[in-house]
Parts: structure tokens; sequence; C-alpha cells
């Protein structure tokens, strides 16, 4: 049988499967195996060589910034759960004045792109802050941010709205009769709280510590814009690829692939604990929340809406010097739009493209996560459970090295499309499609599949089934998808950076690059269009999702 | 109208046998029933034949038509769901049109189709409403109604009651029924509930760990159950040992000698139905004719309607008999001896043993 005979007669779903796995075996599978490959590979005669990695674990400049990142992300993430835990205890368990502002403070610090927060830092405690400029009117010397524990102070207040989203859901579904079991043997509610709640959040806890330690260890951004001399393997491994550049980048992926590692080793690591932690249990006596009275309350409430309001700090910080009076880069006092006038002036393609790209890779993501959602969910093959399997594999891997894959992999040939337009989108969507999968499949799980058989036993076809009967059942999964890879991908910094060319310049990249020239006003002008963009897709995911705090993790 | 014939008829999910050899013939026109417990290859089956599941090998022929390899959606055959699978989104209209639209039929003839079957399930005052604005009765009529509509060759039904509570899950099978028996549709109905099955079934095919236990007219398999399996499930049943003796056979509570009555050889076992079995207050007269079980009482539940009586014999078999209430013995203290009496010709024999199949 010829092979176009044979496609013709398997099923539609078969063949969108060998579409899927084909799109992520070019997309994602083949420009990391480059990658991974080149980090074997000697730059000069390109030889096979394990010297890479020998040079990475001997040389001090690289095992410095091995440590600095586990530095940076571990007491980042410690941070991050210092202050969401008790955040979401005291919100899962109290009355607290302002929850849903909370919330969406919360969220909104999530979502807001990742170097704000640090040139936002810069401009309140930096080395002409105006924090350091006020205290220094009174003569007091303000610490300066830079360095590892700027880093980590950013790292803190940026990722703890996971662990606190994460561990007030899991309090939120915890079964009433625990807590008052602990009671009635004998506990104190410190005891109570120690011996039986925690123990029985560690698993949503520890999977929003692994979510931030991960991201921490291949930010770029913050230790780019904070560090000043303290390099982790993101940076090293960014400025590595800038001085290969032509070459091979096999320093560049070398430290790519320790980073990967890394994140891989913490995310098995908890994987493993938790395998022997599973608590089942009926929500049949749901928590009820306490009135705390006296003192107690007004620390509580000082310490809830405090968190989020430094939390949103940078990011006011960030609007407010958008409409200060510039000129050039100087602040010349008082207030005026002349920071968006310039964006209009000098970048207003990078508005224009962070639109069109972001749009042109959600299309794809939308498209493509209904048909793997229905893969994942209705599927029992070996295909399904292996697309499963592969759309965690972005969350792991940074931009930077799904970038150099795409490099390594698109370059050269007749189709150089480095730099272009449509590479950009690509990115963008392998790297935030799973986010609209993750969306569109747990719509799908809800939605029984008699509804499809039911269509399919009335005569229309799988395809048309999914169309008319399976689509519309799961619209709102596919909306709140869209509008999380948009936020996410109109965000995006590391990959962007590697692939753009004059061209095709985005919105975060201006920004970076305006924020290392010292041009704050620019960069806050274009954060803030950054900002609202993001802010109203938040506000759309708040009507369309059905748990609007658990659509943002 | 149309006849189904499915030939050796396999379904494996690994080493696991789903469905094993498969052999039946539906009627033009019958209201065919699966019967069996949860696990037996009933909804397996029928799901086959819809085209959900590939089977694993044996053919499916509707009208001399073999349909086992079409893809669904081209077998017409309609199927009703357990979960009346309604489309949320699409008004009851839509949905009854829907099967309609996929056949490419004009707009007037939809118009006109969809009418007259909402007519038929009496929904057509809610004809604009959408699904979450119907109890589940009203849901399962429109599941119905979406799949007659098509007029198709086989209607298949999975459960379609079970989900309602049981007044209306009465009223439901008798009007289920009564469209059916009008439309003349050839109609497999899957279910576990026995009486459902006896009640609305032209025959009932009970089935168990994939096999086909027995396919008969409903009174026939309750009065003439195949095997020991058919004779449990449908109903209740005591089974007591027949001891053989030299040239004889004895029932081994009581001692009726029943050798006249077996002409198989081997281990037997007899069977009486709890209601064929008649529970006297002591110093009753008993008719010589009828064999006589002296026991032990061990319980007695009264249900309004009847009593149940659980009792255990001089040889340590346990009885259970169902009889309307008798004052003198609901007042009975357990422990107390009881007499049962059977009429002979009530008795049916099986081989011991396992799943032992019923004697001639």
């Amino acid at each position: 049988m010829s092979l176009f005979h044979r496609l013709r007669h398997t099923d539609f779903w078969t063949r969108v499967t060998g579409l899927i796995v084909a799109v992520l075996a070019l997309l994602l599978l083949f420009p990391i195996l480059r990658v991974l490959m080149l980090g074997f590979v000697d730059a000069d005669t390109g030889a096979f060589t394990f010297g890479n990695f020998v040079e990475v674990f001997t040389r001090n400049y690289y095992l410095n910034g091995f440590k600095n990142s586990l530095f940076v992300g571990v007491l980042g993430t410690l941070g991050a759960c210092l202050i969401g835990i008790p955040l979401a205890f005291f919100t899962a368990r109290f009355h607290v004045q302002g929850q849903a502002w909370i919330s969406t403070l919360a969220i909104l610090v999530l979502v807001a792109p990742p170097f704000i927060g640090a040139y936002a830092w810069i401009m309140m405690l930096g080395s002409n802050g105006f924090m350091t400029n006020f205290f220094g009117l009174f003569g007091i010397e303000t610490p300066t941010i830079y360095g590892a524990h700027g880093i980590i102070l950013v790292f803190t207040l940026k990722f703890f709205p996971f662990i606190y989203l994460m561990t007030q859901t899991s309090l939120n579904g915890m079964n009433k009769s625990f807590e008052d079991a602990a009671e009635n043997l004998g506990c104190t509610p410190w005891q109570r709280f120690t011996k039986i709640t925690l123990p029985l959040v560690f698993p949503a806890v520890s999977t929003g510590a692994i979510i931030c330690f991960v991201l921490a260890i291949a930010d770029f951004g913050t230790p780019a814009i904070l560090g000043r001399g303290f390099r982790t393997l993101s940076t090293i491994a960014f400025s590595a690829y800038r001085s290969e550049l032509g070459g091979r980048p096999t320093m560049a992926v070398t430290v790519s692939i320790v980073m990967m590692a890394i994140s891989m080793l913490a995310l098995l690591a908890q994987r493993r604990i938790l395998s022997k932690r599973r608590y089942a249990s009926a929500l049949t006596n749901p928590p009820v929340k306490q009135r705390m009275t006296g003192w107690r309350n007004t620390v509580m409430h000082v310490f809830c809406h405090g968190i989020v309001l430094i939390a949103m700090l940078p990011t006011l910080v960030v609007v407010y010097t958008s409409f200060l009076k510039t000129n050039g880069p100087v602040f010349i006092g008082g207030y005026g739009l002349e920071s968006y006038e310039r964006i209009l002036r000098t970048a207003p393609e990078a508005i224009s493209n962070s639109f069109v790209f972001s749009l042109g890779a959600v299309v794809l993501i939308t498209v493509f996560s209904g048909l793997i959602s229905y893969v994942i969910v209705r599927r029992e093959t070996a295909a399904a459970g292996a697309i499963d399997f592969l759309m965690m594999v972005p969350y792991l891997v940074p931009g930077v090295v799904m970038a150099i894959g795409f490099v390594t992999t698109f370059r050269g040939g007749p189709l150089d499309v480095v730099g272009t337009a449509g590479l950009l989108i690509l990115l963008y969507f392998i790297r935030r499609l799973p986010y609209g999968v993750r969306s569109a499949t747990s719509s799908l799980r809800q939605i029984k599949p008699s509804m499809e058989e039911a269509a399919v036993n009335l005569g229309a076809a799988p395809a048309k089934a999914f169309l008319v009967v399976t689509v519309p059942l799961i619209l709102p999964g596919l909306i709140v998808g869209a509008l999380m890879s948009f936020i996410t991908a109109i965000n995006e910094l590391s990959g962007t950076l590697i692939l753009y060319d004059g061209g095709t310049i985005t919105m975060p990249v201006q920004i970076y690059l305006a924020v290392l020239d010292g041009e704050f006003g620019l960069a806050g002008a274009l954060s803030t269009v950054l900002l609202v963009c993001t802010g109203a897709c938040v506000y759309a995911v708040f009507r369309f999702a059905e748990n609007r705090d658990s659509a943002f993790l | 109208m149309a006849s189904v014939e499915i030939t050796g008829l396999r379904k494996l999910y690994g080493d696991v046998v789903a469905l094993s050899d498969i052999t039946l013939t539906i009627p033009s026109g019958a209201f065919y029933t699966l019967l069996g417990p949860s696990g037996c290859g009933k909804t397996t089956l029928l799901r086959t034949i819809a085209g959900f599941h590939a089977q694993t090998s044996g053919q499916i022929a509707v009208d001399g038509a073999p349909i086992e390899t079409l893809p669904a959606h081209k077998r017409d055959v309609a199927m009703v769901f357990q979960d009346y699978a309604v489309f949320p989104h699409l008004s009851v209209h839509d949905n009854v049109a829907f099967g309609l639209k996929q056949r490419k039929v004009d707009k007037s003839a939809i118009k006109t189709g969809v009418a007259e079957v909402l007519d038929v399930v009496q929904l057509s005052h809610l004809a604009d409403r959408m699904p979450h604005e119907l109890s589940g009765g009203q849901q399962q009529r429109v599941g119905l109604a979406r799949a007659i509509v098509v007029r198709p060759k086989v209607l298949l039904m999975d459960e379609p009651l079970s989900n309602l509570d049981a007044k209306l899950r009465v009223d439901l099978r008798a009007e289920l029924r009564r469209i059916q028996r009008d439309l003349g549709i050839t109609t497999v109905y899957v279910t576990h509930d026995q009486e459902e099955a006896l009640a609305m079934s032209d025959i009932v095919c009970v089935m168990h760990g994939g096999i086909i236990q027995q396919a008969a007219a409903p009174l026939d398999i309750y009065l003439r159950p195949a095997n020991r399996f058919v004779a449990t499930f449908v109903g209740a049943n005591n089974f007591l040992d027949v001891d053989r003796t030299s040239g004889g056979a004895v029932l081994r509570s009581g001692g009726a000698d029943v050798a006249a009555r077996i002409s198989a050889e081997g281990p037997v076992t007899c069977a009486i139905r709890p209601e064929d079995i008649h529970a006297h207050p002591p110093g009753t007269a008993i008719d010589p004719g009828r064999i006589v079980l002296a026991a032990t009482m061990r319980e007695i539940s009264f249900l309004g309607r009847e009593m149940e009586i659980f009792a255990v014999t001089e040889a340590g078999e346990e009885i259970k008999a169902v009889a309307r209430p008798d004052p003198a013995i609901v007042a009975l203290p357990p422990k107390s001896p009881v007499t049962f009496t059977v009429d002979p010709d009530a008795l049916s024999f099986f081989a011991r043993g396992g799943n032992g199949d019923r004697l001639p």
C-alpha cells in the first residue's frame, strides 16, 4: 500500500497525532537535541569531547556562576516560601479584609514582566535611586540593591505568588476534620499547624517552590540588570553566546545544560518525595474562617497588605517614572508625556512587533492546544502519552537554550530565517504552548466523552464532531489558555534577545536595552504599555476562568 | 427495521478477554436486551456495535451487510447514552436536528422531522429550551428523540434509565417500550436491572465474563435458566445438594427421592425459587404430595408486601423463602423450628459446582 493510500485510510485523529508529533519533533525535540549535542563538541575542531563540561566544573568563572545560581535560586525560593505560606495561611483560615484585592495584586505581580522588578528596584535603591537619595539627605546609607541580596529580594517578591496561590488552594481544599481531630487529641494551635496543617499542604508548597526554583535558575533579566559582577549561569550563558557569536556556541550551551540539569534534578527530587505523600481527602467538612481580634488582627492585616504592596511597588514605580518629564535619558523634574512620545518616535515597531508576534503565536497555540488536548485526554495511545510528557519540556528549558537551538537548527542553508518574524512567532509558539494545552486539557477533562460519541454516532465525521461539539464546549478553556499564552508571550525576553535583529525588536528587548542605557523614562513608558496589555488580559481571564486564581499557575 | 447478526465477535484488552466469541441474531423489530452485572461485557458489546471500540475479530452485519469495519459515523446505528449526552450548547430543537443536519436533510424536512419526533416524546413545548433548563427525564427524552429522528437501522440504548429516580424510571420504561413498538425499530438495550430487562424485552441475553449465558424470551429465562449463573442472577434461587445413593438420588436436606427427575450422571444440585418454598406455622396440616424440609429459623425480615425467611436445614444448608406475611410466622423467635414444603414440580436441576448447566 502506498503511503498516500495509507494516509487516506487512517482516521482523522491518527493524522492529527502525526501532525502534532511532527511539529513537536521539528520545533521542540530537534532544536533541543541539537543544543544538547553542541555541549559535547569542541568549539574549534567540532570533534566529540567532554572538555566543555570539564571546563565548567573546574574553572572558577563557571563554578562561581554555578554556586551563585544555586545560591540565589535556593534563597529566593526560601524567601518566597517565608512570605507566601503565612500569607496563604492567614487568608485561608482567617477573615482578612480585602481578600480579593490581595489575590488580584498577587496575580498582577505574577504576570508582570519579570525584569520590571529588577530595574524598578534600581530606581529606588540603586546608586542614584530616589530612596537612596532621600535617605542620603538625612545621612542614612541605604544598602545597595546590586549583587546577590538584591537578586534574592527581587526573586522573593516576584515568585511568592506561586507559593501563596498554591498553598491557599490546598488549604481551602483541606478537610477541616483533620485539624479538628488534632485539636480533639490535645494539640495546641501551633502544634496543630506544624504537625497537621503544614504536612498536609506540603505537596502544594513544594510544587510552588519547585516552580519558583526553576524560574529563578532560568531567570536572565534580574541577574543581568542587578548582577554587577555577580554572575549566574543564565547571564554567563548569554555572554558566552555573545562572545561565541559566529562560531559554535559550545560554552553557552554547556552552561545551559548545567542549568537545565539543576532544574530537572530539583523536579525529580520533588516528584520522588511527593510520590510517598499522596493525601486523598473528601471535602466533606470544608474549612471555616476564624476572626482574629486585637493586636494580632492588626499585625496580620499589616503583614498581608504590606507584602502585596511591597511586591507591587516596582510596578507602581515604573508607571510613575513613565510620566516624569524627561529630556533624553535625564529626568528634569515635573511630569509629562515625553517618554511616551519617545516610544512613538524611536521604537514604534517594538510595540507593533510585540503584538504581531504574540498574536501570531497565540493563534497557533490556540489551534494546537485544542487538538493536542483532545489527543491527550481522549486517545489512549503511546503517542498521546509522549505528547503529554513533552508538554512539560518547555517549562524546563530556559529561553536561551530554546533560542540557541532555533539558531543552530534554522541558520544557514537556503532558508536562513534567524531574526525573522516567523521564527520568533514559532519560538513563542513552542515556548508558550503548554499554557494553552494545560488550560484546554483541564477544560476537556470536564466534558464527558459521550458528547463526541453522540455527535459521531449521529453521523458527524470525527473532525466535524470536534469542531461543532468539542470546540464550543471547551471554548472558555481555549480562551483562558490563549490569554495566558499571550501574557507570557508578550513578556518573553531571553529567547528574543538571541533571535531578534533590528527589524524584529520587541517591547521587552527594547525595555532591556533602555535599562542598560539608563533610559528609565523610555523603559518605564514601554513597561507601562506592557503592563496595561497584561492587566487587560488578566481581567479577561478573571471573566472567563472558572477558578480565577488557579488559572495562573 | 433491520436484523442484526453478530458472528464470532471477540474483543481483547491486552490479555483481558472483554468479549469471547459472541454470536447472536437479533430479528428485525425486536427489543433485544443485554443483561448482566457490571464488567460482563454488555456495554463493550453495545459500543462495539456502535463502532466506538474496534473488535479484535468477528463480524457484525445489519440486514446482511457487514458494518464492523465502517467508521462510527457511517454506521447508521443511533445510540441513547446513559448520561444523556445532550449537547449543552444547543437547544432541544438543535439537539434533535443534529443528526439530520449531518445527513444533509433540507431545512423544511428537518423542521417537520424534529416537530414530529418531539411530539412523540412529548417535548414539543420545550423545543427552544436549553438542556440545563430540563430535568433528567426530559433530557433523556431529548436523547431518545435525537436518536430516533434519523430513522436509524438499529437503536442502541446504554442503560438509558439508570440515572433517573425510581418512579420516573418505571414510567419512562413503559414509554420507551411503546415508542419502540410503534416505530418497529430494532433495539439493542443494555441494563443491569433484571426487572427492567424482563419487563421490556422480546429477548433477554444474559451475559457474564464476556460470554453469552443464555438468550431467550423473558419467561424462558426465568422459568428455565440455562445454568446456575442465570438462575441466580435473574431472580433469586436456593441451591440444595442432591446425594446419590445406590441406585437413587435424594435431597440432602429433607431426604426426598428425586432420582426419577435426574437423567444425567455426576454430581447434581437442585434449585428452588424462594417464592416456591412455603413456610408452615407449627401444627399445620401438610399436603403429603409436597417435599418437606425441616429447618431452624435464623431471621425474618418483614418488608410489608412480603416477608423473607432465612433458615438453615438440618443438613446445614441455607434456605431463603419469600411469602406473603403470616403473623404466626413473623412472631416466631429465632432458632425456633420451622417446616418448609415445596411442590416437586418446582424443582430444577443443575450440574453441581461452578456455573453448572441446567439438566434436562
